[in-house]
């Protein structure tokens, strides 16, 4: 046994790492947010959450390490906008393409088929106009698209 | 064979225990066991919130967080948690933060910058009842829900039912 290891933590290193924990976790102040993302939090984060984890408890599907493969199927692009939250969303066309693009990239990039193209102001404008009206079975045939996919 | 292995193992540890009492005092111990505890406690009263861990400061701030006019409440409904047991961006003992909420913002007079709010409500304990405060800059009607306050965001979260208070948590700077 290193006599060591029975040296209790002495009084400045305790105030010390008091300190320095206070620091780390008060978090930036002042930090100034960017503005897609303060367009995702504005019109997303309330349901989908800070990280995109959502709560699939409660229907609020997670986009942290999934939304992306919804590009990988056929109907999965344009689902992405055609949902409510996005289609009926307050956002102009242009910021709406750059916010799903900001999505994707931050909470899904390795699912991302290697030819993504990003999302452009006149696609979201046209499929915007065709907002679904059923989600839950377009959804459960994608998914059921995405299984075939991943397991030919 | 098992004996032999506990002779050992007694040795072993007699001699790590002389050595120890040689080389440090109880006196020591006991100063530098206290000042862990008392550090270990304190790191749990920093001011952080604690349902997400995801609340900024915002810069200089004027006024009473527990009065209805604190700019941070721009668009609030509800009863002031800082008034029922916890403080404007953490819920009170007893209570559950609601992850799902609506989020909005407001101009801090301070600096003249607009920051984003989250109105997350505490949940699990029945309504507090102080400290009502309804300003509504910005609110929606009910079918624009994202930024409607006039729903039960305790009914949407893990907490569940019944609402008890809501918080008014800085979470960015919009500009």
């Amino acid at each position: 046994m290193s006599s060591n290891l029975c040296l209790p933590l002495r009084p400045p290193f305790a105030v010390v790492a008091v300190l320095l924990g206070g620091w780390i976790l008060h978090g930036e102040a002042h930090a100034a947010t960017s503005s897609v993302q303060a367009a995702y939090m504005l019109g997303c984060q309330g349901c989908h959450l800070e990280d995109g984890r959502g709560f699939p408890q409660r229907g609020v599907p997670a986009l942290d390490g999934f939304v992306g493969n919804f590009l990988k199927v056929p109907g999965g692009r344009e689902y992405l906008v055609r949902v409510p939250g996005a289609a009926q969303s307050e956002l102009s066309d242009e910021r709406l393409a750059d916010v799903l693009n900001w999505m994707l990239r931050t909470f899904s990039s390795a699912q991302l088929p290697a030819d993504f193209t990003p999302y452009t102001a006149p696609e979201v404008g046209r499929l915007r106009k065709s907002p679904l009206v059923e989600v839950a079975p377009v959804r459960v045939e994608l998914l059921r698209r995405l299984e075939t996919v991943a397991s030919p | 064979m098992i004996q032999k292995w506990l002779d050992t193992l007694d040795r072993w540890a007699e001699k790590a225990t002389r050595k120890d009492a040689r080389v440090h005092s109880r006196r020591a111990f006991l100063s530098g066991f206290g000042a862990s505890v008392i550090g270990v406690g304190a790191v749990t009263l920093l001011p952080v919130f604690r349902g997400g861990a995801f609340a900024q400061q915002a810069g200089s701030e004027e006024g009473d967080p527990n009065s209805c006019d604190y700019w941070r409440h721009c668009a609030i409904d509800g009863y002031l948690c800082g008034c029922c047991g916890g403080t404007v961006s953490s819920c009170p003992p007893g209570t559950v933060v609601s992850d799902i909420t609506w989020i909005g913002t407001c101009r801090n007079p301070a600096d003249g910058r607009d920051y984003i709010i989250s109105y997350n409500d505490c949940c699990g304990k029945s309504t507090c009842g102080r400290c009502v405060c309804q300003r509504d800059q910005g609110d929606t009607p009910i079918y624009r829900p994202q930024t409607s306050n006039d729903l039960n965001w305790c009914a949407g979260s893990q907490a569940d039912v019944p609402y008890h208070c809501s918080l008014s948590v800085v979470i960015g700077v919009n500009e």
